[in-house]
């Protein structure tokens, strides 16, 4: 009974259909506008900020992007001088054996950083510098390059932007820094 | 069965529309726990390599919807087994290949081709090519080819994460077997779905119509991954 059921479906079922002409050019423009559609309306405008139509931004699908750009803006302009310039914070960096971290803090102009920072064991190639807000070149300020397993100082930031370390790990076993930091900064983490 | 109302075949489309959305957040990246692994790992890992594998296969909704395309017609499961052999034999190749010699191809426009292949799909189960070219292309032999991209694509986004070489062949063995696993879960919710709606009325009524959004969705990858790759 079962396949004599299975049979019926197999013969009901073809591997393919059969459309007119006509049908089948209606069937692929509607599929390709009903894609155009729905990209220029809905997903461009939510993945990429794309609003040719601005209905995208009407429905509030924007926001992805634009909460994002005032945030940043906001942490560096107004939390920067609320952060008290009295304290201290220890962060612990791991730098996995062969590979490079770097490690970032968002600052403004001028605003200052004291460091204190030492390796478990062995020495690591770092280098510390800056790199400008909104920069999009890849231009960077290094203000000190060694192979040290510890290093104590402060600097005070030239620019707006990200300050803080490049740390590389040339050996094959992984290496913890604590990192010391007093000063004035909005917020920090790998980059 | 034959007595079933033919609402049960609308309610299992539903339902395979239902499972794709929550998997649409994911996309086919990795995600920041995974990602944190993937750099940090050091030796020989198969388990979690094979998780990672069966996860970028089970979330991967372009993959998902060409699986759709492909098993809409196919019932014999002597066929499914051999169209999925023919898959893995591609992208086995490719992601072994492609991590081993250093090849990076440009993600986005390897997605465009995933969407690509989506609405090949689509209009070949619409009888598209049969019309135009008075037969279809070799089936076999497209899910062969896209099995290809798809290995690159993955060896593509593990290059990008540069793991460790401690291990490296073992783990992407693990990963290629961890994809398998993966379209096996993947293939068997698809295939009990479809099958069980392919014994409603409904299923005829509704595949040019389903074949056509597929067709869509799959218009839709393919300017969503090239629009990607012209903005980057």
């Amino acid at each position: 009974m079962q396949d004599k059921r299975q049979e019926e479906i197999q013969q009901a079922t073809p591997q393919t259909m059969e459309l007119t002409n006509s049908a089948l050019l209606k069937y692929t423009m509607f599929s390709f506008v009903f894609a155009a559609f729905t990209l220029l309306i809905i997903i461009l405008p939510a993945e990429y900020d794309i609003d040719p139509t601005g209905i995208g931004h009407e429905l509030g699908l924007t926001v992805f992007h634009h909460g994002k750009d005032e945030s940043a803006a906001q942490l560096l302009t107004q939390e920067a001088s609320k952060k008290s310039k009295e304290d201290t914070e220890t962060i612990e960096v791991l730098v996995p054996a062969g590979r490079g971290v770097e490690y970032k803090f968002i600052m403004a102009q001028y605003q200052k950083l004291e460091y204190e920072w030492i390796t478990d064991g062995s020495a690591l190639y770092f280098d510390l510098h800056g790199e400008p807000e909104g920069d999009t070149t890849g231009y960077f300020e290094s203000y000190a390059i060694a192979t040290l397993s510890e290093m104590k100082g402060s600097f005070t930031a030239p620019f707006a932007g990200s300050q803080g370390w490049y740390w590389k790990n040339t050996t094959d076993a992984p290496i913890t820094v604590q990192l010391i930091v007093k000063g004035e900064y909005t917020t920090h983490g790998l980059k | 069965m034959s007595n079933f109302s033919p609402r049960y075949g609308l309610i299992s489309l539903i339902a395979l529309i239902a499972i794709w959305l929550p998997i649409a957040a994911f996309a086919h990246g990795v995600d920041e726990s995974t990602r944190a692994f993937l750099q940090q790992n050091t030796g020989v890992q198969i388990i979690p390599f094979l998780y990672i594998g069966a996860k970028h296969m089970v979330t991967g909704y372009d993959h998902l919807l060409f699986l759709v395309g492909v098993l809409f017609f196919l019932y014999r499961s002597r066929d499914v087994l051999l169209y999925v052999s023919m898959f893995t034999l591609g992208h086995s190749i490719t992601l072994l290949f492609g991590v081993i010699s250093d090849i990076e191809v440009n993600a986005y426009l390897i997605d465009a081709i995933i969407g690509l292949s989506v609405v090949y799909k689509g209009f070949d189960n619409l009888g598209g090519f049969n019309r135009l070219f008075g037969k279809s292309p070799n089936a076999k032999l497209a899910v062969l080819i896209f099995g290809l991209f798809h290995g690159f694509g993955l060896a593509t986004k593990l290059q990008e994460f540069q793991i460790p070489d401690d291990g490296l062949i073992a783990n992407l063995i693990a990963f290629n077997v961890g994809v398998e696993l993966g379209q096996f879960t993947a293939l068997a919710f698809i295939l009990l779905m479809i099958n069980f709606w392919r014994t409603h009325s409904s299923f005829t009524r509704f595949a040019k119509n389903t074949n056509c959004l597929l067709m869509s969705a799959g218009f839709m990858l393919v300017g969503l991954q090239l629009t990607g790759y012209f903005i980057n």
